[in-house]
């Protein structure tokens, strides 16, 4: 999570106008989804990287660390799709396995690769948004599209303060690490005990003087900010519009 | 005749934190003039940050009451929006205080909440940024900042509000001396351009002794002492009390001057670079 948070920030997309690539990982990531062709998906996928990547700057040893995580998920589900275990070997690969066969017929295994590709072309949608756009702009496109203040304003919290909980849950641990917290097995269960209880009482005591400071400046219950928006560009707008016209044409093939 | 109207002006203001025998504040009377430099000192516990949260209407004095700009605060919505307007606390932990990840929304809260029209609002928020130096990091996470960056931004925040009582609670704690530097010339400017009434908590004798057109001494939520910073620093009972320290510029020119190496003629040094020259004379 914090890798991401700061692969973002460094992102040569990050100053890109915000609704925009919302709107382009949405669209796209829709897409993907109603496609029947794996060639969608693979496009999808190919033009994502590229983005993510060439344009935006993360590494790419980084991004492909950041697959395996969902491709563990998917390959574990898409075996699930494509294996069978039965008496009658079915017609595209049949493993003896003592009276019966690992197997999958043709069609499964196409579903199978289909599906996967699909995740995979949706992953990278998201990985697009999460890796070039900031959680604050994200949170600015959010309020234009009407989601609920409450819910932003929890979510803003939430971002500002979970660095904070990390940094002091740190603290604690390596206190605790330098006074023999960890030595076996009772105290390290102790230790994160009562580094879970301090952790509680801390922030308690810190909400509080939160509050505080934003009374001091006159908070009401509801926290009004302004963010800075970057000028979307037609050439940019133009160009999503138009990826996702072919798009929308491979879709329509797909489903013909 | 009409009565003077004051900056801050406490009267007999007593104050109690619920489940606490001991009174946090213990009927203060203070009368501060506008556009004054004042160091409030004392131990942790003597009432500081109390007081300054009264001054801002957070906290309602349980006895006695407390006049902004001569007029009494009223614990309204619009009464407090008034003066929380007029009063401005920079808080001690920026990490209290800093509530968005993103620092061009964090300096945006207050002038927003103050009702002003979203062009003004950007205006003013670009001003402060460039103003407070703010400039080369305003694109970072908060988290991502350093204390005395986060400090920078807890002062923009306030300052953005434009208010005429600016209270400071220890802004040089926990800082390098880099930033403290940076944030104390910045307190400077703001008095001598602005005109701004600044009250500071601090623990920094020698700096409160530099600085401060007076010093206010606080032990056990009381006023212990009140006045320049000669009489507060000279009168050795009471910074004992308070468990403070002479300050060391105070302390060397008394030796000087019991030694007879200078003679007492025109002010006491207030600073080392003053002694310096008086020696050098």
């Amino acid at each position: 999570m914090i890798v991401i948070d700061k692969l973002c920030y460094q992102s040569g997309l990050r100053y890109v106008n915000a609704s925009e690539k919302f709107l382009y990982a949405v669209l796209t990531l829709a897409m993907c989804i109603i496609s029947r062709s794996i060639l969608t998906a693979a496009a999808v996928f190919s033009v994502n990287v590229f983005l993510t990547v060439t344009k935006g700057g993360t590494p790419f040893g980084r991004y492909l660390k950041l697959l395996l995580v969902p491709a563990a998920f998917l390959l574990m589900s898409t075996a699930v799709l494509v294996i069978n275990i039965s008496g009658t070997p079915l017609d595209a690969f049949a493993v003896p396995l003592g009276k019966c066969y690992l197997t999958g017929s043709v069609s499964s295994v196409k579903e199978g690769l289909t599906l996967c590709g699909k995740a995979f072309g949706a992953v990278s949608c998201l990985y697009f948004l999460s890796l070039t756009t900031v959680m604050t702009d994200i949170l600015g496109v959010m309020k234009k599209l009407h989601v609920p203040g409450l819910v932003i304003e929890l979510m803003m919290l939430i971002y500002r303060f979970i660095f904070l909980l990390m940094e002091t849950a740190s603290a604690i641990t390596v206190s605790q690490n330098s006074r023999l917290g960890n030595k076996d097995y009772r105290t390290r269960i102790r230790s994160f005990g009562s580094m879970g209880s301090a952790l509680l009482v801390r922030s308690i005591k810190r909400s509080s003087v939160l509050y505080n400071a934003m009374e001091a400046r006159c908070y009401d219950g509801e926290i009004r900010v302004l963010s800075e928006e970057r000028p979307a560009k037609w050439k940019e707008i133009l160009c999503i519009a138009g990826y996702e016209c072919i798009l929308l044409g491979t879709v329509i093939w797909s489903w013909l | 005749m009409k009565e003077k109207d004051w900056a801050v002006e406490a009267e007999q203001v007593s104050y109690t934190y619920e489940g606490n025998d001991k009174k946090a504040l213990d009927s203060v009377s203070l009368k501060i003039d506008r556009g004054r430099k004042i160091a409030f000192m004392g131990g942790n516990g003597s009432g500081k940050s109390t007081l300054f949260l009264c001054m801002n209407g957070i906290l309602k004095p349980q006895k006695g009451r407390m006049l902004i700009g001569g007029k009494p605060v009223e614990y309204t919505r619009r009464g407090l929006l008034d003066v929380r307007r007029k009063v401005g606390i920079v808080f001690q932990e920026p990490d209290n205080q800093l509530f968005s990840a993103s620092v061009y929304q964090e300096i945006s809260f207050g002038i927003m909440n103050l009702g002003v029209e979203e062009e003004q609002v950007r205006r003013e928020v670009e001003q402060v940024i460039s103003e407070m130096g703010i400039t080369p990091f305003r694109d970072q996470p908060a988290h991502a900042l350093s204390g005395g960056q986060k400090k920078l931004v807890a002062v923009a925040d306030i300052l953005v509000m434009h208010p005429e009582v600016l209270v400071l609670d220890e802004p040089a704690a926990a800082l390098d001396p880099k930033h403290r530097k940076l944030v104390r010339s910045i307190v400077e400017r703001l008095s001598e351009k602005e005109g701004l009434t600044i009250l500071m908590a601090t623990h920094d004798v020698d700096y409160a002794y530099a600085w401060a057109d007076e010093i206010v001494l606080m032990h056990e939520g009381k006023v212990l002492m009140r006045g320049t910073p000669d009489e507060v620093c000279g009168d050795e009972d009471a910074m004992e009390q308070a468990n403070l320290e002479l300050p060391a510029v105070m302390r060397l020119y008394r030796r000087l001057l019991k030694a007879g190496i200078l003679s007492a003629k025109g002010d006491s040094p207030r600073t080392l670079e003053d002694l310096e020259r008086r020696i050098s004379e």
